[in-house]
């Protein structure tokens, strides 16, 4: 009972995220700075929000646990060091680190998206809520 | 199925109260944790090293088992928590996880 309403909950995370993704395909940050004049500029750094669309739904809610292939707390992202950040995304990614849900997410970002993640959790000001 | 619903409730009673004692951990990561993390978690010596303390215990002692049985292969770390045991792996996690820290849950 609860597993399947995890395992539908986790298929329409992943769907949405894939959506999300597919909705507005990152620019080739290359060629991204003068490749055509007339686009309209964003405010803020493109992409960014996508990136961190990933994370929100787990790293952003206190307390939240993971539900699969085991119960614990996922771990406190934000103020960590943003270095630490990116070696846990491709750890992820090649495969060094195990969990399911980040693999998954990981092997769908560039280095330059877990460079933003890393800078927008690590880089921002610590809210001094202190350790628990 | 009813074995995974209580192996779960079981994680969850484990995550709501830490069982490891933070004073025998204080202890032990003066000895094995200090160099590199900081005797209270918040110092990494290098960038690419976490700051554990104030981390969540249950995530710690996740992390820590996962290095001692090669579920995640870090060379240094897998040399380190190859020497705990369960109960030290408990009490330092209950150590940093008391500590104060930068560490929040911002979205």
């Amino acid at each position: 009972m609860h597993k399947k309403i995890f395992v539908a909950a986790a298929v329409a995370a992943f769907a949405l995220g894939a959506q999300v993704a597919s909705a507005q395909p990152k620019p080739d940050p290359a060629k991204a700075p003068n490749m055509s004049p007339g686009a309209p500029a964003g405010p803020g750094k493109p992409g960014i929000e996508n990136s961190i669309a990933h994370c929100i739904g787990c790293h952003g809610i206190p307390g939240y646990k993971t539900a699969y292939p085991d119960v614990y707390h996922v771990p406190k992202i934000a103020g960590q060091q943003p270095a630490y950040i990116v070696a846990a995304l491709k750890a992820y990614k090649s495969g060094e680190r195990s969990h399911p849900s980040m693999r998954g997410i990981a092997a769908s970002l560039s280095e330059e998206d877990m460079k933003q993640i890393a800078e927008y959790y690590g880089g921002t000001p610590k809210a001094k809520e202190g350790g628990k | 199925m009813r074995i995974v619903l209580f192996a779960a409730a079981l994680g969850m009673a484990a995550g709501v109260q830490a069982a490891g004692n933070a004073n025998n951990g204080k202890a032990k990561a003066a000895q094995v944790c200090a160099a590199c993390h900081g005797s209270d978690g918040n110092k990494p010596s290098t960038p690419d090293q976490p700051v554990i303390a104030g981390q969540h215990y249950d995530y710690l002692v996740r992390a820590l088992t996962d290095y001692k049985i090669g579920r995640r292969n870090n060379p240094i770390m897998k040399g380190f928590a190859a020497q705990l045991s369960r109960q030290e792996i408990e009490d330092l996690s209950a150590w940093f996880a008391s500590q104060q820290s930068p560490l929040h849950d911002q979205r």
